[in-house]
């Protein structure tokens, strides 16, 4: 009681923060029970109709949603390894570079893509990759293929287009943390190994990266909790009628089958799967990572 | 005095800002908040000359609001949030009219409903909702009374028909062999490929170049994604006619052979206007508004011959098309009075006012003396203002010339104002005096004045007294918007699957998409939908 007096002032402080946090995040926790009614606007909460597990029932059953439930995970998997890991690597990598202008130089470049909205992006690529695209253009003239490849009409290339893509637009920008974590590792440890006779790589394999390991740890937890919100933007803009197969991810199919058609209950039950397995995601990875390191746990 | 002089100021102050305020209130117009279901790309922000006249006319001002991506998405959104704008242009009825989002406008239009009485005519009744609900909700969209005179059909490039000797140009055959004897003579246009027949399939673009196409090659007028049996008004989903399946078997066969574009499923549609307007794609098989703006650069680029003629090209001589089928007043969309309206009277009474003679003729040809002249009693467009209208893509942008005509209550073409003028600038004197002088040679090379007189008359065809089947509302029925939903995605998928396929694997894929369709409740959808159907033809009194 006597610390919380003293602490009377830090308390207020927070005050407004807790309420906020109590009423923008859990207040709305409230709407999860539209999943359990056949919910419609215009009735009061008493007037509505109760269904129990019904909409959960129909999820599962539906081999629609199994699909777009693997072409989500496929995706974020794959953006995950390619978009976590060489982002560390092209910090490593620019971090080597001595000569400061053109590493500035660099990293702007690299990070600009960010800023482009994924709307221009999918158009930019959609006339790069076309049958009169720069890249068909090369390939022929290289005799790689003798007719113009159509990118976006096979369904097998849309993961890896959607991730190398993602890539392109993220690499650098994702790499700025990492770079910053890198400049906060001591000067003396690298003098040190390199009198203990570590070259390049031994200093970055041994130095650099148990130096960042702890970031390295955070951001890995916070992508995986966030794996099965992958949004459908980019798959939305780059997919067509051809790749629907592979294209359609789990946010689409709450678009189309819930909110499009007035499916509210619906939609709200997908919405709880997906806080369900973000919540186990979150569990694991970091109950893996602090199996490995202690230092990287943060829950 | 020292106190006197900062008091006096205040006072001023005072006095002076109430003076402004009660000018401002005499001088500010109604501002009414309206959602549009359509996006207006040419949308001024209500500042354009004719915004401005309709403002002086009504006192209102209307604020716009459109769907940023799709319609429904908006829709549900909106009575979700149960808070609703003054007006509402939607393009089905039945989730507004469930969440009680509009007001009931019988009242209102036997009090200050005269221009709207005037205008709906025998069709007021077709406002009603149902039997059941025979509360008028909307004033209906699109033009009441309608002639047609304009057709879109099936598009060749006027360089085609003239480089072969107008050959003859009635089935998808005809169309093929010119094809194929044109991009043989000129492989490139302009230095890039030529292109034989191009696609359009993004989104429910698909709907419009890809499957009602073929409805239209095999007879049928437009009713969205069913096909209705004239004598027994029995509706079945299009796609399951077993002649449609040949035409869909045709552009295979087109693919196969190299005369379909390779990018027809996977082009946006600023690729595809771009690709139209580089004047190298020979045909299309559209409707005009979609491909309009691509035309418009093409002529604005001096390419006639690269623009497009109209032709009623069916699957084979057995079908007859139906483009110049006269649909009767339909009345699914429109625009209705919402329960939140500040003020639902003068909302009303603007409406009412769009539909009287001064606004359709405001609407239609502009402010006298600005956009259009009357000579002898005749309204005449100047040949200078008439170029710009056609040619210039910023004229209604600049001018507000048409700007609010869709969706508001509107006449048809063809009919006359007391003056003895068309309501609407669109006769077929206007429809010949846009044509280019290359568009002439070609029409009269096949003895004809006007594209429509190619096609299958209007005398000819069977009346479609069920209106249009695309204007029928939904129902509000969970089971049935899933299974349409999951229907659809099922063609979107199948569809551009057996045209690209290779020819023997056609029928396969044909027949998966045919028992998935099934699968995914067709019977319910069809059931359900006919049932629909039998109502609406009992409420306006076709059968008993």
């Amino acid at each position: 009681m006597r610390k919380l007096y003293n602490q009377r002032y830090l308390i207020l402080m927070s005050l407004p923060f807790v309420i906020w946090v109590i009423l923008f995040k859990y207040v709305p926790i409230w709407g999860w029970t539209m999943a359990f009614q056949e919910y419609k606007p215009h009735r009061t909460f008493f007037e509505q109709h109760w269904v129990g597990l019904a909409h959960f029932r129909t999820l599962f059953q539906d081999p629609m949603f199994y699909e777009v439930m693997r072409n989500t995970l496929a995706m974020s998997f794959l953006s995950l390894l390619c978009g976590y890991t060489l982002p560390i690597i092209f910090a490593l990598l620019l971090n080597e570079l001595r000569d400061g202008l053109f590493k500035r130089f660099v990293q702007t470049v690299s990070y600009l893509p960010h800023f482009v909205s994924w709307v221009i992006v999918a158009g930019m690529f959609s006339r790069l990759l076309g049958v009169g695209g720069a890249v068909n253009e090369v390939l022929m003239s290289l005799g790689i293929v003798d007719k113009p490849v159509l990118f976006f009409a096979k369904g097998e290339y849309f993961w890896a287009l959607v991730t190398s893509i993602d890539v392109w637009k993220e690499i650098g920008w994702n790499s700025i943390i990492f770079l910053a974590a890198i400049m906060a590792v001591d000067e003396d440890l690298y003098d040190a190994a390199a009198v203990d006779g570590a070259g390049r790589f031994r200093r970055m394999w041994h130095v650099t990266l148990p130096g960042i390991s702890t970031v390295i740890a955070i951001m890995l937890i916070m992508s995986i909790g966030n794996l099965i919100n992958i949004g459908f933007e980019k798959q939305f803009l780059l997919g067509n009628n051809l790749v629907k197969e592979y294209s359609e991810v789990i946010d689409l199919y709450v678009l189309n089958y819930g909110i499009k058609i007035g499916r509210y209950s619906y939609g709200t039950a997908i919405g709880i799967f997906k806080s369900v397995i973000s919540i186990i995601l979150l569990f694991t990875a970091n109950r893996v990572i602090q199996r490995f390191n202690v230092e990287g746990r943060v829950l | 005095m020292k106190r006197i002089i900062p008091l006096s100021l205040c006072l001023l102050l005072i006095v002076g800002l109430i003076g402004t305020n009660v000018l401002a209130a005499e001088n500010d117009p109604l501002v009414l908040t309206m959602f549009s279901g359509d996006i207006n790309p040419d949308d001024t922000g209500f500042e354009d000359p004719i915004a401005k006249k309709i403002t002086e006319a009504t006192g209102v001002k209307l604020k716009m609001e459109y769907p940023v991506g799709e319609y429904e998405q908006k829709v549900t959104l909106m009575i979700a949030s149960g808070e609703y704008p003054d007006l509402i242009f939607h393009k089905n009825a039945g989730p507004f009219v469930e969440a009680g989002a509009f007001i009931d406008l019988t009242p209102y239009i036997e009090e200050y409903g005269e221009n709207i009485k005037d205008l709906y005519g025998p069709y007021l009744n077709r406002l009603r909702y149902s039997i059941d609900d025979p509360s008028i909700y909307f004033l209906g969209s699109f033009g009441v009374g309608s002639k047609t005179w304009d057709v879109s059909g099936v598009q060749l490039q006027h360089a085609v028909a003239k480089e072969l000797g107008y050959p003859k140009m009635e089935t998808v055959q005809d169309l093929e062999e010119a094809l194929k004897a044109y991009i043989e003579k000129y492989p490139t246009i302009n230095g890039q490929p030529t292109i034989g027949l191009s696609l359009l399939a993004d989104d429910w673009r698909f709907l419009i170049t890809v499957t009602n196409q073929a409805v239209f090659a095999t007879g049928g007028p437009d009713d969205g994604e069913w096909y209705i049996d004239p004598e027994t008004y029995e509706a079945v989903l299009h796609h399951t006619r077993p002649e449609e399946r040949e035409y869909f078997r045709w552009l295979n066969h087109m693919n196969d052979i190299g005369l379909l574009d390779p990018e027809s499923f996977i082009q946006k549609y600023d690729q595809y206007l771009a690709k139209i307007a580089s004047g190298r794609v020979l045909a299309l098989t559209d409707a005009r508004w979609q491909y309009e703006q691509a035309e418009q650069a093409l002529r604005q680029a001096g390419m006639f011959e690269r623009t497009y003629g109209s032709y009623p090209i069916v699957l084979n001589e057995n079908f007859r098309r139906a483009d110049l089928q006269d649909p009767g007043y339909s009345a699914g969309w429109g625009i209705g009075i919402t329960v939140d309206c500040k003020d639902p009277v003068a909302a009303f009474k603007f409406l009412d006012w769009m539909a009287s003679d001064e606004a359709q003729i405001l609407n239609n040809w502009g402010i006298e003396g600005v956009n259009y002249e009357v000579i002898d009693g005749k309204r005449v467009i100047p040949p200078e203002e008439m170029n710009r209208r056609l040619n210039d893509p910023t004229y209604r942008k600049t001018t507000g010339v048409g700007l609010y005509v869709y969706p508001f209550p509107q006449r048809g073409d063809g009919l006359l104002d007391p003056t003895g003028n068309t309501y609407t600038i669109t006769t077929p004197d206007y429809i010949k005096d846009r044509y280019s002088d290359v568009e002439r040679e070609v029409l009269s090379a096949y003895g004809v004045e006007m594209w429509m007189e190619l096609f299958p008359q209007q005398e000819e065809l069977p009346i479609k007294t069920w209106g249009a089947a695309w204007q029928i509302p939904t129902p509000e029925d969970p089971k049935y918007q899933m299974a349409w939903q999951r229907i659809q995605d099922i063609i979107k998928r199948r569809i551009p699957e057996a045209i690209l396929a290779s020819p023997e694997q056609f029928d396969a894929i044909y027949d998966k998409m045919l028992a998935e369709i099934d699968d995914a409740g067709l019977a319910y959808v069809e059931e359900k939908f006919n049932e629909l159907l039998q109502n609406r033809l009992k409420h306006w009194g076709i059968v008993e």
